[in-house]
């Protein structure tokens, strides 16, 4: 009698951060089966297993099962406990993984989370720890979120194959959030962004921001690219370098683009000014398909305006991507929400492609862990 | 004599009468006097003292922001659900009279016997359901979480009585409803003083628990067993127009008050097993916030549950339709109460039910609404359930007319209607089912046509047809058994068969939106209104059907539709279909090019898989043939061509760009046949290679762009799911196939990277100048829309301000006239369409000046407004326009739709279908019990330990014990649980508590349901039975809510010196092992008797021994005592009280988990106590020291002051010292004799003399004294006198002194 929520219950390993997340956050007990049953190394992987760690880190009274061969995994989420954490990622993903479902859970926890996450800051699958610094914070401060104590602060930085990274991340606490109305992205007045190298030649910085700014210079004077270059300890094991650039809005919407080398031993080398100028066109990319959210961030802005109040919220974004419409999919499952989905087709000629503005109604979300006194 | 010359008259200088002179003259002169003054020159008298105005302001601004509440966002919807209204008192105090007189004042109907709610309609805007609550605590914890208002009967001639402080409790606990309350009995009293005096003390014991000023209404008396009728119309106008206020639980929560049940088991299981789990449907209108289907709920008293469907109804008791009148008319007073048996017909999702309640006092009123009685009589047939009754019951409304089955019934009532179709070839009668909307637009054509494509599919060896034989069989005997024949159960099963026909005969759109369907169909009947080219209308008619088929078959199912179209004489449709196919396999190729460009869609993906299905398909397996397999894959199939044919039309789709609707796709799809054919015709089949790439991400986009595709995409369509398991439920019948569906998760690339990033298949090349172009005005630099455009706005600026003169100069500024501008415009239009009149163009100037109009008064308003727009005025704006915002942004959809996307709304009326319900909610269910559906958010289905802060109730006789089991009742629940008592130390150690304290506040924890902090909840020990004392035993608030607990009990370990050095000491009997003293070394240990120490090592020998140092000497007697906090584990009980399921009459005797005193008393075992524990007298031995030995060697070291001295015993005295004995001479013993008499006497005398001379004493002392008052009284009145005529004296010399200065002033 004592109603237990309903297990859901997934195949495969894909969308193991969305799903861990919301069962968290929605206190749905979880069951994820055939965990890469049929490849020939069966089981999670290290970084799946170093986040399900993560996750009991930061939560209290969490279950998890795994089963022998690693294909099957049982979670009980617990209540969400943050306080001064350290966590050893696993070098095979960036520490953008682990920190783009924190971002998620740490506005909701018991105490504010503090947390050191040690690994690679930079590479090529994950959102960067730049990239999430300078987009994925401003979205939250739109939600409520803000204070001192939100910040993500790069200690080292760290290029696979062999990281060495560490960042810091703390996050305020809230009870609620509000609700946006977020459909004006408005212009971009400027750009900037930061070119970064470790264990190599400092010139390659420079050069990326040349090449970089040789092609954004056609459409904006204000373009600033900081370069960045880490010495000693603080440049991590591996040599490389990349570069993220971010474009703001008069709004305050920022959209985002990064490219960063191919890890040492890995594919063939990359000339800075190739990849300046290959970031910068994924920069104009990105802005074509425009939006108030940036393409990585789409399915934390749903997810805030769905734990919002019992509100309407509203958000332009860009076309969906792959990632965010399976989200939607699992927050209709976790949650019993559904967005209104209408396209957009810019009224002037020259704004970039369609897209799409999506409306709900919060699902008057409250923060069970924080305490009162 | 010379007169004297008279005394010149003086006028008065004072006096009133100078006074009031001086007074009249000031007037005149219009300069008033002193008071006057205040009014006449304010400004003057405005500052008279800083402090005292800085006080003032001070409180007018306390006062101000003591009305202000923080503002939220007001939720409430347009169509509130009705106001309930709980009746509430001790028994007989008339709370049902009541109700019932309400009832009639508002809707003239008499309702004989009230069972649960009653919703009447009260007014133009406000309905209310009425519900009685009786003295049970659950029905009274239950209802004070869902009143809006609560009507709290007093009986004036008993006075308060404790439910009605117990129930007053409650609601403040659980957010305060508005109290009312009502006196009754008051004709009881014949004396009128006093009347008023009990009046007025009642009056004010409810203020002190209300709020001052509380309303209590007074219902003087009985007329005819009714109260009076003008009292009663006031009451009922203070209802009806009362305001409430929203309560924080109420308006987070979504909850129903269930006005109806139904039970909707199988029957069948009920046969096989009677305690089975039942299946139920409830009632009632939503409130709170939104409900979503799916969620879970909590029935008080019943238990948790998940909701398994939730759909709405429309309303039973609607608000009056128009609202320009005044007053309502008699039609528009309802009364729907379903459990009380008024209202008659109900509606419900799939059938009607007449409700045969046992009222018969009102019939002649409701003659139109309620059924005749013989009608009632032949529809009543006892056991057998509702449904079944009333599918088989025939009725005759006349005494001879043929009797009508509950089909005809359904004709009128029910949602889908049934329609008769008689095929022409072959004569069977065959009956659709049929929505309204589908109505409209059905024709007999169609029916022609599904009857062709019927035939067909029964000829076809399909797998789903096999249903369609069946019913087909079922189809037959019915023709054999005739229109009269009643209609049983089965039939209620055929006609969702058939309802499943239907949409099995459009397999294609089964899946799509519904306008969809419509469009198709609608394209039909256009084609049929074409009569005179019959050819062309078979045409279009067949490539319809071949549409279909298109998107049902597979490749592998080719030859079949091929057969089927040959069937019905397609040839050339055939053949260019064939075309089609043959190019479709040829564009396997190109579809793999879709697949690679395409990967990050999730379509394509699917589209990829469908192939995959097809590939298996064409190896041969026929569960692609099954009805809803088909379904799936003909959506997917058809998205994949969609994909196709937008690519191969890519001109045409960009003509019409903004068309998604499907129809037009399908459109698109004949043209691209079209197309096909031409292409293959003249240019050759390499053409459609050109740019695929290009064309594949032209598609993709295009796919992404489309709403209903869109949301398609993302959510598949909100009715498959249902369909699937109406579909689920269907094979389940037929008992014969089983759907072996892929697993839906599998579709995705189940083990792929998860990463979210959107990474860019083919990035575009951002050297071309019209790629770069597209993204310029994106930029501070491109070009600004009209209405940001700072230049843009400049003129209009312009505009607005217009033509103005420079006074200074004479110089006249003119604006641009508009007008030209306009012209230009209106020119433009005109240009455009020639038909358009000159009629918009002055709307448009109309519309300019009110834009203009608009902008002069939002300024004027900015500019008002500016000075006094506080932080508390922004906050209540923001939080208007959020409202404004969420009521404007699902308004103009249907309900259907709005529905998915904010799930059902407070004000609608539901139905909601919930399972696995024990027996006994049905079996002893009792109208009079109300049933609460509270919905639950997030995670509050869970169980944890919630940390409470928590009270015992003033008035509650005990103190409670940890580890007792309680009842809590917070959020919806009531339930059992054993809470832990704790106070918080300062040093935040949370420390058990044995029992709560008496007057202040502890912490408890308990192991139960996670409800959000800051609820409200109560505690009572028992809810069975009635005890003349106050039930409520605590009452507090949640605080925190963890999975781990941290109360910790003191724990003193003690041990005993077993060596005792200088400060040193070993100590034993404390630990056990070396292990343990190594876990508390360093830890401060104390003696009984004071001294401070710390654990140092522990030593080998004996085990658990240790080393311990100290402040001081230990004594071998001293204990010693480490105190440890030991942590507590709270029992993890909890136990929902399930008062609902309790045999009828029984409901309030719900006993739980009995305390172990409750046991003990029960079967009288008596606590064994420890006598160690018990008091007893102390007795204290007498301590003997021994005496200090000092050694003798010391005694000679020692200096001679500190030597022990004369310490030794003297010896005995020898005989010489001793003292000889006397002996007296007899005249010595006569004189001694003599002297000592004589003493006696002495001694006697004085002694005697002595107490004389003290009562002597005394007496004088009382005379004194009492002179000394005297005098002391003498002196004090002359003092006074003196002290007076001073003060006179003083005060005389003050005056003249004034006198003297004010007459000096004066003469100034």
């Amino acid at each position: 009698m004592a109603g237990e929520a309903q297990c859901l219950s997934y195949a495969g390993c894909n969308f193991l951060r969305q799903r861990l997340v919301l069962s968290t956050l929605s206190g749905r007990p979880l069951k994820i089966r055939k965990i890469r049953a049929k490849e020939e190394d069966p089981g999670l992987r290290d970084f799946e297993a170093s986040f399900i760690r993560l996750i009991d880190k930061v939560t209290n009274g969490s279950r998890i099962e795994i089963n022998q061969t690693g294909t099957t995994l049982y979670y009980q989420p617990g209540l969400l406990y943050g306080g001064s954490l350290e966590h050893d990622c696993s070098p095979s993903r960036s520490i953008g993984y682990y920190l783009e479902s924190l971002l998620c859970l740490a506005p909701f926890m018991k105490h504010p989370l503090k947390i050191v996450l040690r690994g690679v800051t930079n590479d090529q699958v994950d959102p960067s720890v730049d990239i999430l610094k300078a987009t994925a914070l401003p979205l939250l401060k739109k939600f409520g979120i803000d204070g001192e104590s939100l910040e993500i602060k790069i200690n080292r930085r760290g290029m696979p194959p062999k990281a060495g990274g560490e960042i810091l991340f703390s996050c305020p606490v809230r009870k609620v959030l509000q609700p946006v109305q977020f459909t004006d992205p408005g212009k971009i007045k400027r750009i900037r962004g930061t070119a970064y190298s470790v264990r190599v030649s400092p010139q390659m910085a420079n050069r990326m921001v040349e090449s970089a700014r040789s092609i954004l210079n056609k459409f904006l004077p204000d373009i600033y690219i900081y370069t960045d270059h880490m010495k000693g300890v603080s440049s991590g094991k591996s040599p490389g370098f990349g570069m993220c650039l971010t474009a703001e809005t008069i709004n305050g919407t920022i959209l985002s683009a990064e490219l960063a080398s191919n890890p040492q031993g890995q594919g063939a080398t990359v000339l800075p000014e190739e990849l300046g100028q290959n970031c910068a066109k994924l920069l104009l990319e990105e802005i074509y398909r425009g939006g108030c959210v940036d393409s990585t961030n789409q399915s934390l802005a749903l997810l805030l305006m769905t734990l919002g109040q019992r509100d309407v919220s509203k958000v332009l974004l860009g076309p969906l991507s792959p990632y965010t419409i399976e989200f939607l999919r699992h927050l209709r499952s976790f949650f019993q929400i559904m967005f209104k989905i209408e396209t957009k087709t810019p009224e002037e000629e020259h704004m970039g492609g369609e897209k799409v503005l999506m409306t709900c109604v919060g699902i008057g979300f409250s923060n069970l862990s924080k305490t009162i006194r | 004599m010379e007169e004297k010359e008279k005394k010149k008259h003086r006028a008065k200088h004072s006096g009133p009468k100078a006074e009031k002179k001086r007074k009249r003259y000031l007037n005149d002169l219009g300069i008033g006097d002193e008071e006057n003054a205040r009014k006449r020159n304010p400004k003057a008298f405005t500052v008279q003292s800083a402090v005292r105005m800085a006080r003032t302001f001070h409180r007018t601004q306390d006062l101000k922001t003591k009305k202000h509440h923080i503002p939220v966002v007001d939720r409430t919807p347009l169509e509130p659900p009705p106001v309930v209204v709980v009746v509430v008192g001790p028994p007989r105090v008339g709370k049902s009279t009541l109700i019932k007189c309400l009832i009639k004042n508002f809707t003239r109907q008499k309702l004989v016997e009230i069972r649960g709610p009653v919703t009447i309609v009260s007014g133009k805007k406000r309905r209310l359901t009425i519900i009685e609550c009786g003295c049970d605590i659950n029905t009274m914890i239950d209802l004070a979480k869902v009143a809006d208002l609560v009507l709290m009967l007093i009986d004036a001639s008993f006075g308060f009585e404790m439910e009605t402080f117990e129930f007053l409790n409650i609601c403040q606990v659980h957010g305060f409803p508005k109290i009312m309350g009502v006196l009754t009995h008051l004709d009881t009293f014949k004396n009128n003083k006093q009347l008023k005096k009990t009046k007025k003390k009642l009056k004010h014991r409810f203020w002190t628990e209300v709020y001052p000023g509380a309303k209590l209404f007074y219902l003087s008396g009985m007329v005819h067993g009714e109260y009076q009728k003008q009292e009663i119309h006031n009451l009922g106008r203070f209802i009806s127009v009362m305001k409430f206020r929203p309560l924080t639980w109420q308006t987070s929560h979504p909850y129903v008050l269930v006005d109806r049940m139904e039970e909707l088991t199988n029957p069948e299981d009920v046969r096989i097993n009677p305690k089975c789990d039942r299946k139920v449907s409830l009632y009632g209108y939503l409130r709170g916030a939104h409900l979503k289907s799916k969620s879970q709920i909590h029935m008080p008293g019943v238990g948790d549950f998940t909701v398994s469907d939730v759909s709405f109804l429309p309303d039973p008791c609607a608000l009056p339709e128009q609202q320009k009148k005044r007053s309502l008319n008699e039609k528009e007073k309802l009364v729907y109460a379903p459990l009380s048996g008024v209202g008659g017909i109900v509606y419900d999702k799939d059938a009607v039910y007449i409700d045969l309640g046992g009222s018969h006092a009102h019939q002649k009123e409701e003659e139109e609404v309620r059924p005749n009685n013989e009608l009632v009589q032949s529809l009543i047939s006892t056991h057998s359930a509702i449904d079944v009754k009333m599918a088989s019951s025939k009725v005759s409304l006349f005494m001879d007319s043929r009797p009508l089955g509950s089909e005809d019934v359904g004709q009128e009532f029910v949602m889908p209607k049934e329609e008769r179709q008689v095929d022409l070839k072959t004569g069977r009668v065959r009956r659709k089912a049929l929505f309204e909307e589908e109505e409209k637009e059905n024709d007999d054509a169609v029916s022609d046509e599904e009857d062709d494509q019927e035939e067909e599919e029964a000829m076809s060896e399909d797998g789903s047809d096999g249903d369609d034989e069946d019913d087909a069989e079922e189809e037959s005997d019915r023709e054999l058994l005739g229109e009269e024949v009643a209609l049983g159960r089965a039939k209620r099963l055929k006609t969702e068969m058939a309802r499943e026909e239907a949409m099995n005969e459009l397999p294609a759109f089964a899946d799509s939106d519904d306008d969809l369907e419509m469009s198709s169909e609608g394209e039909e009947k256009t084609a049929l209104e074409e009569n005179e080219m019959e050819e062309d209308e078979e045409d279009e008619e067949e490539e319809d059907e071949q549409r279909t088929y298109e998107n049902e078959s597979s490749d592998s199912e080719f030859e079949a539709a091929s057969k089927r179209v040959a069937e019905s004489k397609q040839y050339e449709i055939n053949s260019e279909d064939a075309e089609m196919r043959s190019q479709v396999s040829d564009h396997s190729l190109k579809r793999k090019a879709v697949l690679t460009t395409d990967s990050g869609n999730c379509t394509a993906e699917e589209a990829s898989e469908s192939e995959a299905e097809n590939s298996s398909l064409d190896e041969g397996d026929d569960e692609g043939s099954h009805g809803e397999d088909a379904n799936r894959k003909g959506f997917q199939h058809a998205q994949a061509k969609k994909a196709d044919s937008i690519r191969q039309t890519k001109p045409k789709a960009l003509e019409a760009e903004d068309d998604d609707d499907v129809e037009n796709l399908l459109r698109e799809e004949e043209e691209y046949e079209e197309k096909i054919d031409f292409s293959t015709d003249t240019t050759g089949a390499l053409k459609w290679k050109e740019d695929l790439t290009q064309k594949a991400a032209e598609a993709f986009l295009r796919q992404q762009r489309s709403t209903p595709n869109l949301r398609k995409l993302i959510y598949g369509t909100a009715v498959e799911d249902e369909d699937h398991e109406s579909e689920d439920a269907g094979d389940e019948l037929g008992g014969l196939f089983h759907v072996s569906r892929p697993d839906k998760a599998s579709k995705q690339k189940a083990n792929a990277l998860d990463c979210s990033k959107f990474l860019i298949e083919k990035p575009q090349d951002w050297d071309l100048e019209e790629v770069v172009s597209s993204i310029r005005d994106c930029f501070v630099t491109g070009r600004w829309e009209d209405d940001k455009d700072a230049a843009k706005l400049l003129e209009e600026d312009e505009e607005l301000y217009g033509d103005f003169e420079d006074l200074e100069t004479g110089v006249v500024h003119k604006g641009k006239s508009a007008a030209e501008g306009d012209e230009s415009g209106s020119e433009d239009d005109t240009e455009d369409g020639k038909m358009s009149k000159p009629e918009p163009e002055e709307e448009e100037k109309k519309k300019e000046r009110m834009d203009k109009k608009r902008k002069l008064k939002e300024m004027f308003n900015a500019e008002y407004d500016e000075g006094d727009a506080t932080y508390f005025d922004d906050l209540k704006e923001e939080m208007h326009k959020q409202a404004q915002l969420n009521r404007a942004e699902f308004e103009d959809q249907d309900d259907e739709t709005r529905v998915q996307y904010e799930g059902f709304r407070p004000g609608m009326y539901v139905r909601i279908e919930i399972e696995n319900v024990p027996c006994e909610f049905v079996l002893n269910f009792d109208p009079h019990y109300p049933i609460i559906l509270g919905g639950l958010g997030n995670s509050e289905g869970n169980v944890g330990y919630v940390q409470l802060r928590l009270k015992k109730h003033r008035w509650y006789k005990k103190i409670l014990k940890t580890r007792d089991p309680v009842i809590l009742s917070l959020g919806w629940r009531r339930f059992q649980t054993i809470p832990m008592f704790y106070i918080e130390d300062h040093n935040g150690r949370h420390r058990l508590l044995k029992y709560t304290p008496q007057h202040m506040h502890c912490g408890a924890t308990f192991w139960g349901p996670i409800t959000p902090q800051g609820t409200g909840f109560l505690a009572v020990q028992s809810v069975s039975g009635a005890t003349p004392d106050f039930r409520i035993a605590a009452t507090g608030v949640v605080l925190d809510l963890d999975k781990s607990i941290t109360i910790v009990k003191k724990l003193k370990l003690t041990g005993f010196p077993f060596k005792i050095f200088k400060n040193t000491s070993f100590i034993k009997g404390m630990f056990n092992s070396q292990l343990e003293v190594a876990k508390f070394e360093g830890a401060a240990i104390r003696t009984v008797s004071g001294i401070r120490g710390q654990i140092k090592k522990a030593l080998r020998t004996p085990v658990g021994a240790f080393r311990a140092t100290f402040e001081d000497k230990l004594l071998m007697s001293d204990i010693v005592f480490v105190r440890t906090w030991y942590p507590v584990s709270i029992p993890t009980f909890y136990n929902p009280v399930t008062s609902l399921l309790k045999p009828a009459g029984e409901k309030d005797s719900w006993s739980g988990m009995k305390t172990t005193g409750q046991l003990r008393h029960e079967r009288g075992i008596k606590l064994k106590q420890n006598k160690d524990s018990l008091y007893k007298p102390i007795v204290r031995e007498k301590r003997h020291f021994n005496k200090l030995h000092i050694p003798k060697a010391l005694q000679k070291a020692l200096p001679f002051k500190n030597k022990p001295k004369n310490l030794e015993k003297k010896g005995k005295t020898p005989k010489d010292q001793w003292r000889p004995a006397v002996i007296r001479e007899p005249h010595e013993k006569k004189i001694s004799a003599l002297l000592s008499a004589l003493s006696t006497v002495n001694n006697y005398k004085i002694k005697k003399a002595k107490v004389k001379h003290r009562e002597q004493l005394k007496e004088y002392l009382k005379v004194k004294q009492k002179e000394d008052e005297q005098k002391f009284k003498r002196q004090k009145e002359a003092k006074k006198k003196i002290y007076r005529i001073l003060g006179q004296r003083e005060k005389k010399r003050q005056k003249s002194s004034l006198k003297g200065s004010s007459k000096g002033e004066k003469s100034m």
